[in-house]
């Protein structure tokens, strides 16, 4: 699993390696390791611990996460969009040519696997004569951004092609953060250019919250004041996007570029600071997500196709992909990008955000579910170590 | 130049995003409310410090003018929202509160705090109580009640007026990093005070309970099991969190801040469901970890630093943007005749207590100014009894909801400056930074440097 959803290792763990759990609690110590409680190692991916957490907590079943509780846990969500979205901008580098090269296949998978899966699951729901209290086509669109996310999860793997695919998986997010924050803004817009209008906000949003955190950044007068700039700047992007109605992963995302290519240290600034809570929010993030989770007869409806056209989308997008950078074959491509990660559950969660509908809660479902099966899936299809090589 | 260019980067995005959307279209945003709150609090709260005020006053000046009566960029219900960070604050500051009461310390000046304290307290009732009951008929609570029910209800009344705040006493401390006699003999005063007022708050309920007709004798006895429940629980329940607060302190002590968050929602949360009261139970894990089990080195100190400025910074914005500034203005001469008073009483019963003991030290001369403050205990014993008599409670609600608001606004400027005049500003940071010297470990992890201008 590469770390970038999470932001990287957690400083705990960095700390671990120095220094373990004091010799009385050495039985322990496996314990302490956060990404091991949070499902990154070795295989796991957090989202298939957590998500049936959530699940079993949540008001299907113990109803210790009842709805009142998972309302007042809305803002902690959105922030924990607001920080993905930061790490992606920041992790957008296209200064040289591979680089340049691996975003254009990125986004030609992405893509593909966005009309895959979309167009398929409206010509499904079609054939079905689905009654929806919201438009088709945004379901559709919905289902496919949130299929085209890519992990690249195999955490012993250091190859070249492993590197390669990890970077094309960083990539394929913008063209979903992007996507999403499309088919959000039209939840609900009274025209193309209300849409429109409402996208222009969310990337102001994250522009002037960019602006404002580079400005404060490094002229805090203590560090615990710095981490208040920190936190308030998250929450700012976060909220700033939740008040319009958008998206705020976009808005993350603007924000996380603006500190990424202005002048000073931003950047290590906010990694640095984020580091310290990024894990807990991931958690609550999954944890909500499997709270939210209604075994509905349409979010099983949706659940199959979910999981079927995104194998077929990703494959026919890798062998696109591969035709963009000839060093890869197809099937390792598709083979590793068949990892979700939480973005997709991230971007489902955004879409309740802003439409409190029962199709907006199937869908949420039906993805919440389909990572934890695309997660099974990829963890069968991953390529050998041999083959790698 | 650049913070200020900062603030107006902040206020230009609250206003774009309000201007933006329509009041239908708009969903409101709790977040957007805490971003907001922080960052423009943190630096208004600069902004005062300058001209020698508590940043506190600069927190809730920012809340009282982008609230729902200034400007609106902090909306109605987003405030009510902000609201919900209260029993987090509450259970951090009266935490922090307990740490900062090291017993061991104290007890040679046991017998001097109660004097002063006791005396304070007594000189204040013994004035306010017939004072209250002499203006009782022109006082917008309950005027045609008589007799000895009158007097119960005059009882109940004083006790909320009297009552101080820890909570504001303890962040101004937190907030200008005091430390010294005058820190400590005001901290310890203002706890033992308000547990002093909160059980005579009980009996008077009980009081006005039995006198309004509304207390059987059997709920009596029911009232007096819940009280005690609620106070000895409270404390058995924070005691022992507070142990295991300690034992993770002295056997793994990573992420503090957020372990020390954790415990403060554990505590608020299992108050209320447990009936406990959360600024009691939250006072004694505090006072388990200082004097029973105390930890070595810095770190829990530099995690109470850490996870205090936040959540102070979004209880007093919270509380400026929910100040009813229309109550005020209906009630404001009352409230402020009754401010007069209790601030007359409350240096006649200082000075009542310096005599008694015959204490000359400058803290007890200045102690009188760090219990102006009135916040979250009293308006939590006004909610109770609003809750219990919806309407002359709910009439009193509102005199104490204008009473507190001249308290905020003049409580911590009092205190900073008695604390600037016995020099213990900023001496929490030279303890700190010796006591690190010495032991030669931060105890965290290495951060990126901080560039100050």
């Amino acid at each position: 699993m590469d770390y970038r959803e999470t932001g990287g290792v957690d400083q705990l763990d960095v700390n671990l390696r120095e220094a373990a759990a004091p010799p009385r609690l050495r039985a322990i110590d496996f314990l302490l390791r956060t990404r091991v409680a949070l499902g990154l190692q070795p295989v796991t991916a957090p989202a298939v611990l957590f998500v049936p957490l959530g699940f079993v907590l949540g008001p299907q079943v113990l109803g210790l996460l009842p709805r009142t509780v998972i309302t007042h846990l809305d803002p902690a969500v959105t922030v924990a969009l607001a920080a993905i979205g930061i790490f992606i901008g920041m992790g957008l580098e296209t200064g040289d040519r591979e680089n340049r090269r691996l975003l254009g296949a990125a986004s030609v998978q992405a893509f593909l696997t966005i009309l895959t899966v979309a167009s398929a699951t409206l010509w499904l729901m079609s054939q079905w004569g689905l009654r929806l209290d919201l438009a088709a086509g945004i379901v559709a669109a919905v289902m496919g951004i949130a299929a085209s996310v890519s992990s690249a999860s195999a955490p012993d793997r250091l190859g070249e092609t492993h590197r390669l695919i990890t970077r094309i998986a960083e990539f394929d997010d913008v063209v979903s953060v992007v996507a999403g924050a499309i088919a959000v803004a039209a939840v609900g817009a009274a025209g193309i250019e209300h849409g429109l209008l409402r996208l222009g906000e969310v990337v102001a949003a994250g522009l002037l919250a960019g602006l404002a955190g580079w400005l404060l950044f490094e002229r805090a007068h203590s560090i615990a004041e710095r981490g208040v700039f920190v936190i308030g700047a998250l929450a700012l992007i976060g909220g700033a996007a939740e008040y319009v109605n958008g998206s705020p992963l976009l808005a993350g995302m603007v924000a996380g570029i603006c500190w990424k290519r202005l002048p000073g240290r931003a950047d290590l600034i906010i990694r640095n600071d984020v580091s310290r809570f990024q894990h807990p929010l991931v958690v609550l993030l999954l944890v909500v997500a499997g709270a939210l989770v209604e075994v509905t007869p349409l979010a099983i409806w949706l659940l199959a196709p979910f999981v079927v056209f995104r194998l077929a989308g990703k494959v026919i997008g890798a062998w696109a992909a591969s035709w963009v950078v000839p060093s890869l074959r197809a099937g390792d491509l598709a083979a590793y990008l068949l990892a979700p990660g939480l973005l997709g559950i991230g971007l489902a969660l955004n879409f309740v955000q802003v439409s409190s509908t029962e199709v907006a809660a199937a869908v949420a479902s039906a993805v919440a579910l389909g990572t934890l099966a695309s997660e099974v899936l990829a963890l069968l299809a991953a390529p050998g170590r041999d083959r790698e090589r | 130049m650049r913070r200020v260019s900062g603030l107006l980067a902040v206020l230009a995005l609250a206003l774009l995003v309000q201007r933006a959307t329509s009041g239908a279209e708009a969903g409101g945003s709790v977040a957007l409310a805490i971003g907001f709150a922080l960052i423009a609090s943190v630096l208004v709260g600069s902004l005062t410090e300058r001209l020698a005020l508590p940043r506190v006053t600069g927190y809730l000046l920012l809340g009282l003018i982008c609230g729902p009566f200034g400007l609106n960029l902090i909306t109605a219900p987003m405030a009510r929202e902000l609201g919900l960070f209260n029993g987090l604050a509450v259970a951090l500051i009266a935490f922090i509160a307990g740490l900062e009461i090291n017993v061991a310390r104290l007890r040679p000046q046991l017998r001097r705090i109660s004097a002063l304290g006791l005396a304070t307290l007594g000189v204040m009732y013994a004035t306010l109580l017939p004072l209250i009951w002499l203006a009782w008929p022109w006082l917008p609570i309950a005027p045609e009640v008589t007799a000895f029910e009158r007097i119960a209800f005059a009882l109940v009344v004083t006790v909320i007026v009297i009552s101080f705040s820890p909570t504001v006493t303890i962040a101004v401390i937190a907030e200008n990093r005091a430390r010294g006699p005058l820190t400590e003999l005001t901290l310890a005063v203002v706890i033992l005070t308000d547990l002093v007022l909160i059980l005579a708050f009980t009996l008077a309920m009980q009081l006005a309970a039995w006198a309004s007709g509304d207390g059987a004798r059997g709920q009596d006895v029911g009232l007096g099991i819940h009280v005690m429940w609620e106070i000895l629980g409270s404390f058995a329940f924070g005691a022992a969190l507070g142990a295991l607060f300690a034992l993770y302190l002295r056997a793994i002590a990573r992420e503090v801040t957020l372990v020390l968050l954790g415990l403060c929602v554990v505590l608020t949360g299992a108050g209320h469901y447990l009936a406990f009261e959360p600024l009691l139970a939250a006072l004694a894990a505090g006072l388990v970890v200082e004097n029973i089990a105390p930890p070595s080195g810095d770190a829990l100190k530099r995690a109470v630093e850490r996870g205090a400025l936040p959540v102070l910074v979004i209880f007093f914005a919270a509380a400026g943007a929910s100040l009813q500034l229309d109550a005020l203005a209906d009630l404001g001469v009352i409230a402020l005749a009754i401010a007069l008073l209790r601030g007359i009483t409350m240096w006649l019963g200082s000075a009542a207590g310096r005599a008694w003991i015959g204490d000359r030290s400058l803290e007890a001369r200045w102690l009188w100014m760090g219990l102006v403050p009135q916040a979250g205990v009293s308006i939590g014993l006004a909610v109770i009894v609003a809750a219990q008599y919806p309407g002359w409670g709910t009439r009193l609600q509102t005199l104490i909801v204008s009473l507190i608001a001249i308290h905020q606004v003049i409580g911590p400027v009092l205190f900073r400056a008695a604390l600037a005049r016995a020099g213990e500003i900023g001496r929490m940071d030279i303890e700190l930074t010796s006591e690190s010297g010495r032991s030669g470990r931060s105890g965290e992890v290495e951060e990126v440097e901080v560039k100050s201008t």
